[in-house]
Parts: structure tokens; C-alpha cells; sequence
């Protein structure tokens, strides 16, 4: 019994821990553009892989998002974070996704989405806490039928643009880079995403308090799942 | 449109409860018994018979910690190694344990203080904070400095002087050392000793994600050792295991080592060694003689 209650607390502090670290991450909002005036709601669920008494699980971090075509090519998205919710942290992303480029007969496109992060502490208040990280996400596509199911595959930028950190220590990482690629099965009225990621693949993944499962010793894989509902 | 928009906001509501990791961060476990020597769950190192302490030597008690603003005390227990009839004249080191389990768990290192220099040499007092092991309570931060410094009240009330009085800490137990060191309540400990320090909450949290990510986001945790220590002016002496994957010795004890503005300090970096290997991997003598030369300097 006594172990059991350990265990327990463990994987509590474990999850809990992982929820905090690298919880900026997410899947991308949108790979490819709405159509004029389609709207959509979504959520996600996932984060870094991390091991727990042998198993390899995925840190549930969620978010709700709502996103809406401006143009065909030119998305506008917004989402809330509701794991850090839980932390008393109101966080969003709000971005655009813009189709750079389009092949018909391939049915090959290229998306870039410019984002901003945001976040401060609702409870308890704290001065000086609220964050703003832009984001840019890179991701070429292809449709498996036009407008229909397709894989992605592009990388993720973050920019941590204070020049300090805690303790008027130096914040020495700036840019958090993270590959990535996915695929999306288009219904009707429902998408339904899987995305992989390698989270920071050039910074160690110890020492740290959560044995993170990257490659290498080399950062953390990440694996989201998204649903989408079109309105 | 309006019906989703009013369900988002319910439910981004109905999860926004607001909990912080700080009583997830003290991993303590509960006991009905100490048993010492005849514990036989994980421990950093097993020391041989020639450490053992004799039975007439090992003193469990209870103590009422009762903190500023706290309306009753809570009941805490203690191990106290030594002769109780002798603190006046003893050296005694007040060990403050870290995060994990219980008094059980830190039992070695309790007997390889009492034993630093030769055998049964020092004094050793530690507390169970509140929560852990037979302590009543919930383990918070200030329960954690209230039930230190209830430990330094019993020892004043036996008779330790302040020149008498070395302060330890290890990982967590780092935090009540250099708080009650800095900020002296019942005693004035004449010097610290810190093994595996962090630097704060706040490196704790900006090195887990890499981002300059403000402590407020996941926990209302004050402690702050990298402050604390420019407080301090009484020796200090830092040991942080070079392979140290939890706590990074740069980020946090290098940091706190630096900070220190006081009158004579030293370190030792102990090559490989893991948190909580620094004793086994420096070497117990090696360990212990560094430690006597710096309590008798």
C-alpha cells in the first residue's frame, strides 16, 4: 500500500513537472489554409515523451482552438490553453496561416504561420509575470486528393527574447527549433490530426527533472493529437 | 456561433481550479515506524558496521513547530545521534534532509555526520518535516523553516551555543539551511554547509523549460538560496556532484557559490557523481575529512 501511495505521488510529480516543462509546445494550429469564410473549432492533446516506471508516455497538455478563413489562402487562428488553466495561467496562441505556395497538379503546398504566444498569471497575481514568445511555424503539405487527406512534414521556431533569466543569470537559449510532421484524415465535417515532433533536438535533455525521451540525450520527441470541427 | 463560443468559455472555466506544483514538489512518504539501521528500501549508499551508532546514542522525539502566523503547533518527530546530557559542550550538526521520502531514507548520511573526523564525533539532529514520515501536516515552505527551526529551539534549550551550531543541507534541505542561516530565528548557526543546492525556485523552473519562464506560472514557492546566501556571512562550504542530472551544478550551485559575499568559502565538485552520490563518490574518508577540516578550521 504504502509503495502503491509512492508510486502514485511519483507519477503525479512526474506528470505535473512535465506539464511545466517545454509546455509552450503544441501542434500547429493549422498546416493548410481554410477557405474564405470556413470556420472551424478544434482541440488538441499531447506533449513531450517522457518515461514513467518503463513506460513512454505523451505529457497531456490541451488546448481549444478556434480558427476561421479569411481568404483561401490566408487563415486566422486563436487558441486556449487549458492545461495552464489549471496553473492559474491564461496562455494563448494567435497567428495567421498563410499559403505561400500551391502546386495543382502535385497537389503540394507550402504554409508559414507567424504566431504569438501569450501568457500571465491570473492566480494568484503576480507583477511582472505576463510573456509574449513569437512563434513560426514552416510546413510543406500534400494532398492525397485535392482538398482531401494529406501529410506534412516542417519545423517549428520558437524565440525566448529575454536576455535574462532567472537569478540575473543570461538566458542563453534564443531560438527552440522543432521538426516536425503529421498527417491529417479529412472528413466532412471532422479532421482528425496526428503530429510527431522533436522537440529541441540541439540542447541536452539533462540535467533535468523529467527524463524526457529524446534522441541521443538530445532534447524530447513529442506526439499531439488534434480534432477538428468544421461550422 | 454564440452557443460554441459560451461552451468554450464554460469549460476553459470549469478547468481553470488554479493548483500549483507546490505540494506536489515535497515527495515525502508516510511511515508508522523509523526504522534505521533496518530499513531495507532504496537508499544512495549503505555504510558499513564500522559507522553504526550505538543504540544509547539514537534519540527519536517529537517537537511542536509552530511557525509565524500558524494558530497551533504541529507535531513534528526528530532523530537526535549523540549524548543529550552533552549538547552544551558538543558540536552538533543540524542536517536538513531533501525532498524525498522520509528520515529513513537519509539514515546513512545522518551516521556518516555523526562520524566525521572519528567515531561518534558530532552531534546530528534532523526533523522529519511536517508531512513526512511520522510528522503530522502538510509539507509547505514555511512549515518546512518553522520545523528546522523547532529543531534549533530544542537544541538551545539543551544548551548548544551558536559557535557550536553547523548548519547542513541537502537538495531541498538546502532551502531551511541557508533561510535560517541568513535569516537567523531560535539560533545562529556558525557555518553552512550545502550539498546539491538549487539556486531557486525560478532556475528550477527557467531550466526545466529552457525559456525565461516566470516561477509564478506553476508554483507560489519563495525559496530563493541564490538571494538568501548574500545574507550570509558565516563559512561556507558547497559540494555539488559534476554529473548531477537533476539539479545542474552551473545553473544552481555555482550560482549560489558565487552569490556568497561572506568571509571564507570553499567547494568541492565531485567528478561523476549523480544527485545524492556526492558522499559515496568523493569518498566517505575523503568526504568526511574535508567536512572536519571545515567545522574545525
Amino acid at each position: 500500500m504504502r509503495k502503491q501511495i509512492y508510486k502514485l505521488t511519483s507519477f503525479l510529480v512526474t506528470c505535473i513537472l512535465s506539464i511545466l516543462l517545454l509546455n509552450s509546445c503544441a501542434p500547429s494550429r493549422l498546416i493548410r489554409p481554410l477557405e474564405k469564410g470556413q470556420k472551424v473549432i478544434g482541440a488538441n492533446i499531447g506533449g513531450p515523451l517522457f518515461s514513467y516506471s518503463g513506460t513512454i508516455i505523451p505529457v497531456p497538455l490541451s488546448a481549444l482552438m478556434y480558427a476561421q478563413g479569411i481568404t483561401d489562402n490566408t487563415s486566422v487562428f486563436g487558441s486556449i490553453h487549458t492545461t495552464s488553466l489549471l496553473f492559474g495561467v491564461a496562455q494563448t496562441d494567435i497567428g495567421v496561416c498563410q499559403r505561400l505556395y500551391y502546386n495543382d497538379s502535385l497537389r503540394l503546398g507550402i504554409s508559414v504561420n507567424p504566431t504569438l504566444n501569450l501568457a500571465d498569471v491570473f492566480w494568484p497575481q503576480t507583477a511582472g509575470a505576463f510573456k509574449c514568445w513569437p512563434q513560426l511555424d514552416l510546413n510543406v503539405y500534400w494532398e492525397f486528393k485535392p482538398h482531401k487527406s494529406f501529410i506534412y512534414a516542417g519545423i517549428e521556431n520558437w524565440f525566448e527574447l529575454a536576455q535574462q533569466r532567472a537569478d540575473e543569470q543570461p538566458q542563453t537559449t534564443h531560438w527552440i527549433f522543432c521538426p516536425q510532421a503529421g498527417y491529417t484524415y479529412a472528413r466532412p465535417k471532422w479532421n482528425y490530426s496526428i503530429e510527431m515532433k522533436f522537440i529541441a533536438p540541439n540542447i541536452d535533455n539533462l540535467p533535468n527533472v523529467v527524463s524526457y525521451q529524446g534522441i541521443n540525450g538530445m532534447g524530447a520527441l513529442g506526439l499531439y493529437f488534434t480534432v477538428i470541427r468544421k461550422i | 456561433m454564440k452557443k460554441i463560443c459560451l461552451l468554450f468559455a464554460l469549460f476553459a472555466v470549469s478547468l481553470s481550479s488554479c493548483f500549483k506544483l507546490d505540494s506536489q514538489l515535497f515527495n515525502n512518504l508516510k511511515c508508522t515506524q523509523y526504522l534505521l539501521d533496518n530499513y531495507t528500501g532504496t537508499q544512495d549508499f549503505i555504510l558499513g558496521n564500522s559507522y553504526k551508532i550505538p543504540d544509547s546514542l539514537i534519540h527519536i522525539f517529537t517537537l511542536q513547530s509552530q511557525g509565524p502566523g500558524e494558530n497551533s503547533p504541529t507535531q513534528i518527530y526528530a532523530i537526535y545521534i549523540g549524548d543529550i546530557s552533552k549538547i552544551a559542550t558538543d558540536t552538533v550538526i543540524m542536517y536538513c534532509h531533501g525532498n524525498k521520502w522520509n528520515m529513513d531514507f537519509y539514515w546513512q548520511r545522518a551516521k556518516l555526520l555523526a562520524n566525521t573526523g572519528s567515531k561518534d564525533q558530532y552531534g546530528v539532529l534532523m526533523v522529519d518535516y511536517r508531512g513526512y514520515g511520522m510528522s503530522s501536516g502538510t509539507p509547505t515552505e514555511n512549515g518546512m523553516y518553522a520545523d528546522v527551526n523547532a529543531a534549533l529551539q530544542w537544541l538551545s534549550n539543551n544548551g548548544l551555543s551558536n559557535s557550536r551550531l553547523i548548519m547542513y543541507g541537502f537538495s531541498l534541505g538546502t532551502a531551511p539551511a541557508t533561510m535560517l542561516t541568513a535569516n537567523p530565528r531560535s539560533m545562529v548557526p556558525s557555518k553552512l554547509i550545502l550539498e546539491a543546492p538549487f539556486a531557486s525556485a525560478a532556475t528550477m523552473v527557467d531550466d526545466a523549460s529552457q525559456l525565461d519562464l516566470p516561477p509564478s506560472y506553476v508554483t507560489t514557492f519563495q525559496i530563493n538560496n541564490a538571494q538568501e546566501i548574500k545574507s550570509v556571512k558565516q563559512p561556507f562550504f558547497w559540494m555539488h556532484g559534476l554529473g548531477d542530472t537533476f539539479l545542474n551544478w552551473q545553473t544552481n550551485g555555482l550560482v549560489v557559490y558565487n552569490n556568497y559575499q561572506g568571509s571564507y568559502k570553499q567547494k568541492v565538485l565531485v567528478p561523476n557523481a549523480n544527485h545524492g552520490q556526492v558522499p559515496a563518490f568523493d569518498g566517505f574518508t575523503k568526504y568526511s575529512s574535508d567536512l572536519y577540516a571545515f567545522i574545525k578550521m
